[in-house]
């Protein structure tokens, strides 16, 4: 008894100890579902909007990886210059020198990632573009947006959303159309992730379904 | 700090509890981390470049030269991990747990990366212009009989290169060695059965008797026979293969036996001549001189001999009889001796008996571009070399893919002849013992980074050139492949001839594409036939096939009767091949240390195997460290009692106790190979690694043993799922 007393007392001193270090250093303080994650200085300021919004490019066409893969991957340098060498207009902008300076010096621009879970999440790019992009025919800006944000009003992209679990875990739980244009659901298979079966028509066709709810699907 | 009863499992529960709340805090709050990594995008990249998706590309295993196929994983252009590449007859998609390693070989922290020049004791970092430079200067006016190159074994294009450079000088000193391998059954093989290196079908045989041959292990090929084990194990017209072992210090595929036999060691070739009688006697037809040969080796002589039981031999020779085809194969074990080259003619004699000779040993296919065969490397040519350095013979000596100053037994003084020679280069991956004995010292680039052809002595069902490309972008600036070393100082000898090669990349290129209707590409044009050829990293080929000749002969057939037993050195050593560690060139990849030996379950350390009943008698309880001493040196190692041992022997693995090389080998274990006596081979010249004659005694100190098995393991929790059984007690003809 004597040695669970004061074990226990031991422990409240360093639960304490350890949550005020814990909160001290903390230095971003409670963010909400709205707050901006900070300001990141990247080695060139991106105009996100020039790109996406004044010239309406399509998102994957400079994260061509998104579609393909678990990653979004920031576009190789030589897709930068595959435009940029032919547009005279913007050649001699600051920013468009540095990035030829990287060209010639044959070196990687190291970007600083804006997006960073942590290690133990897992989270598949290819996998909600499909679900959203190409079955759901979503606009892309909206499908990227659902994570991302507003990115074409930004220069930098900035984080806007929480990506927390919970965050993840409440668009999971929400009831999404599984079918393109009321055609077969999510590559032919029902998704019954929840206890509780889909909503389905008249015909019995799945038409909602939720979000895979597995722990294992993001914590390999 | 943690008194009064505080103990170490109260103290994890804090520590769980101080995460906890180091958690909650964090918990729901944004745990990303913005703007913290860095994320460095390609400048350029190919199409197929995908972030996180994985591509594969084919190369061939360096890591021994059994010549395994392996396919290695690449994301983001990093290499992860290897594997088997289906396609190879040789391993058919796996690989051995040396294989795995390669990765770290590749990775390796202690990798030599800058052309190292010696200046008094410490090395100083040259570019490779003066390297180059310097041994332009140390050759020039030099003639071909005082240049000396050293090597391991080679094949394919990298052996005629070097060929072409030694060539230029008239240099006719090419020594391939290789520590551990079976040159004296090649010698046997080729007397008995007109080939070196025939084809043992495994596979096919009904039954395996095996003299100290670790197939599954470390002998030859051993992913290839491991292959070929599973199939005898499940049978040739439903009949369970059955395997009996023989020999001293029990191996891996001892270990798998049905049957283990422990012999005296050394009398390997007696029982053969034996078993060889007994077969007679049981009414097998034996020519004249085989039946003048074996008459005097009777059951009670044999068995008084090697300490196998007249029963047993019985046992054996009914099998051997019931059951057709069988193998009888000659391991390192049976090789080892003063008398090595008997043993195995005595025991590939056996095989004629039986009449395998042309059923499960079959003749191999062969290469037909003879210049790239493989220069298989033995320890005759050891000897020769440091014979010529001794008489400092040499002003130039090259080594290459080998490490005499560690595998050479001490008594050869190998270090101090080494230094007789005036100016000696090194091509390195490590700074291992040799290397530090360098003038100048070479850096090489990993085995997946390099070009190469490779033509594996052990063919398995057809002919074939392994290819080696690499499998992802060098780690480091300055090493360089050894075939482009070749061709720079080739074009210092013979510019003209050479000059339109910008690389080896461009040599091999050319070289196969000049062969290309031979390699079976002739109705591709170039390009294709050479990606092709990289994509799949083997080029299978219509190989010659060579005579099998079975006329294995008992003439000039005499077998010494057992050694004596020394007064002094009453102990016989055994230096065990380590199926992950062999001959210690790989002790640097902290895998090979850290996977337990697969008998004693050791790792990370050396130890001194000893019969049960033998330490009982000299008072040794596992974890004495006890002193091994012969009359060439002593080392000192931890006991381990092992009941599958010769009671007159003590086996000590090879491959540890570096004393350079890099931080995962340096200072582990102990080296057998410093206290081998000089014994060699009488007719082939092979050093005789198991004729070392020692004593033990304890040094005192004891320790504990770190190994995988544990006391309960051992105990099986008193639940008898394996249950030990003495050979004596085992009936065969229940088992099989
Ligand atoms: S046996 Fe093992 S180490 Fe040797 S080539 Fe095959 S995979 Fe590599």
């Amino acid at each position: 008894m004597h040695r669970f007393l004061r074990l226990s007392v031991l422990l409240m001193g360093l639960f304490a100890a350890a949550s005020t270090f814990a909160v001290d250093a903390q230095t971003p303080a409670l963010t909400t579902e709205d707050d901006l994650g900070p300001a990141i200085e990247q080695p060139i300021e991106f105009p996100h909007v020039r790109h996406a919004k004044d010239m309406q490019i399509n998102c994957m066409y400079c994260h061509t990886y998104a579609r393909r893969s678990a990653v979004a991957g920031i576009p190789p340098l030589q897709k930068c210059i595959g435009c940029h060498q032919y547009i005279e207009s913007v050649k001699d902008k600051p920013r468009i020198k540095t990035l030829f300076e990287y060209w010639d010096a044959k070196k990687a621009i190291p970007w600083k990632k804006v997006h960073d879970l942590p290690d133990f999440v897992r989270f598949n790019h290819e996998r909600h573009i499909k679900r959203f992009y190409f079955q759901q025919n979503r606009p892309v800006q909206e499908v990227c947006g659902y994570c991302h944000g507003d990115v074409k009003e930004m220069t930098v992209a900035r984080r806007s959303k929480l990506l927390s679990m919970g965050w993840c875990v409440s668009c999971h739980q929400k009831e999404h159309p599984v079918s393109a244009e009321g055609g077969t659901p999510v590559g032919n298979q029902v998704p019954w992730y929840s206890m509780k079966k889909p909503p389905a028509d008249a015909s019995g066709k799945v038409i909602k379904a939720k979000g895979p709810n597995d722990c294992s699907v993001c914590h390999k | 700090m943690m008194n009064s009863g505080f103990d170490r499992r109260d103290f994890l529960k804090v520590l769980g509890w101080g995460g906890a709340a180091v958690a909650l805090s964090g918990c729901g709050n944004g745990s990303v981390e913005d703007g913290k990594e860095t994320v460095v995008s390609y400048v350029e990249t190919n199409d197929y470049m995908i972030p996180s998706i994985s591509v594969y590309f084919n190369s061939t295993c360096a890591q021994c030269d059994a010549g395994c196929s392996i396919t290695g994983r690449l994301r983001e252009g990093r290499v992860l991990k290897l594997e088997g590449n289906p396609d190879s007859t040789i391993n058919r998609g796996k690989t051995c747990g040396l294989g795995q390693a390669g990765v770290q070989h590749h990775y390796n922290p202690d990798r030599v990366r800058e052309p190292l020049l010696r200046t008094g004791s410490s090395g100083e970092a040259i570019t490779w212009e003066k390297a180059y430079a310097l041994i332009a200067e140390k050759t020039k006016g030099v003639s071909g009989e005082e240049i000396a190159f050293l090597s391991g074994g080679v094949s394919g294009h990298l052996k005629v290169l070097l060929g072409n450079y030694l060539d230029s000088f008239g240099c006719k000193n090419h020594f391939a060695y290789e520590a551990i391998a079976p040159a004296v059954l090649r010698a046997a093989n080729k007397k008995s059965y007109g080939v070196e290196m025939p084809r043992f079908n495994i596979g096919k045989a009904k039954v395996v008797l095996s003299f100290g041959a670790d197939f599954l292990g470390s002998w030859v090929s051993p992913v290839h026979f491991s292959q070929q084990y599973a199939q005898f194990r499940k049978g040739v017209d439903g009949q369970r293969g059955v395997l009996i072992q023989v020999e001293s210090k029990m191996t891996l595929t001892g270990a798998n036996a049905d049957r283990w036999l422990v012999v005296r060691p050394g009398t390997e070739g007696i029982l053969a001549l034996g078993l060889i009688n007994a077969l007679g006697a049981h009414g097998v037809a034996l020519s004249g001189d085989v039946a003048a040969a074996v008459k005097g080796y009777d059951k009670a002589r044999v068995s008084k001999d090697t300490g196998v039981s007249a029963e047993q031999i019985d046992k054996i020779v009914a099998l051997l009889k019931a059951r057709t085809p069988s193998l009888v194969l000659a391991g390192s074990a049976a090789e080892g001796y003063a008398h090595g080259s008997q043993n195995a003619a005595a025991i590939n004699l056996l095989n004629q008996v039986l009449g395998n000779v042309g059923k499960t040993v079959e003749v191999a296919e062969v290469v037909p571009f003879p210049q790239m065969a493989p220069t298989t490397g033995n320890t005759a040519a050891l000897r020769k070399l440091n014979d010529g350095l001794a008489a400092g013979k040499y002003k130039v000596l090259f080594s290459y893919a080998a490490n005499p100053v560690f595998t050479a037994p001490g008594a050869m003084k190998f270090k101090d002849n080494m230094a007789k020679a005036g100016f000696k280069v090194v091509f390195a991956h490590y700074l291992d013992e040799t290397a530090l004995q360098a003038d100048l010292v070479l850096p090489l680039d990993s085995a997946l980074e390099d070009w190469n052809t490779q033509v594996p002595e052990y063919l398995a069902t057809c002919a074939q050139i392994n290819i080696q490309q690499p499998l992802m972008e060098k780690l480091h600036a300055n090493t360089r492949g050894m075939g482009d070393i070749l061709l720079a100082l080739l074009k210092q000898r013979r510019a003209e001839e050479y000059k339109g090669f910008e690389d080896y990349y461009a040599y091999l290129r050319g070289a196969m594409l000049k062969n290309k209707a031979a390699l079976g590409g002739g109705k591709l044009d170039d390009d294709t036939f050479w990606n092709e050829t990289l994509s799949k990293g083997i080029v299978k080929l219509e190989g010659r096939v060579g005579g099998l000749s079975g006329r294995a002969s008992a003439a000039g057939l005499t077998l010494p009767a057992p050694a004596a037993v020394d007064a002094q050195y009453p102990l016989q050593l055994i230096p065990s091949v380590n199926a992950s560690l062999r001959d210690g060139r790989h002790t640097n990849q902290p895998w090979l240390q850290e996977s337990p030996d697969p008998l004693t379950t050791i790792v990370w350390d050396s130890w001194v195997e000893i019969h049960p009943r033998k330490a009982a008698e000299l008072g040794i309880v596992e974890g004495d460290i006890v002193e091994v001493s012969g009359k060439n040196g002593s080392i000192k190692a931890q006991a381990y009692l092992f009941p599958g041992i010769h009671p007159d022997a003590v086996s000590i693995p090879l491959g540890r106790g570096h004393e350079a090389m890099g931080r995962y080998a340096k200072g582990y274990g102990v080296n057998p190979f410093q206290i081998l006596d000089p014994v060699f081979d009488k007719e082939t010249g092979e050093l005789a690694l198991h004729e070392t004659r020692v004593k033990i005694s304890k040094a005192g100190s004891r320790v504990i043993v770190v190994k995988d098995e544990g006391v309960v393991g051992g105990m099986q929790m008193g639940k008898k799922i394996a249950v030990r059984v003495s050979s004596d007690k085992v009936k065969l003809s229940e088992e099989v």
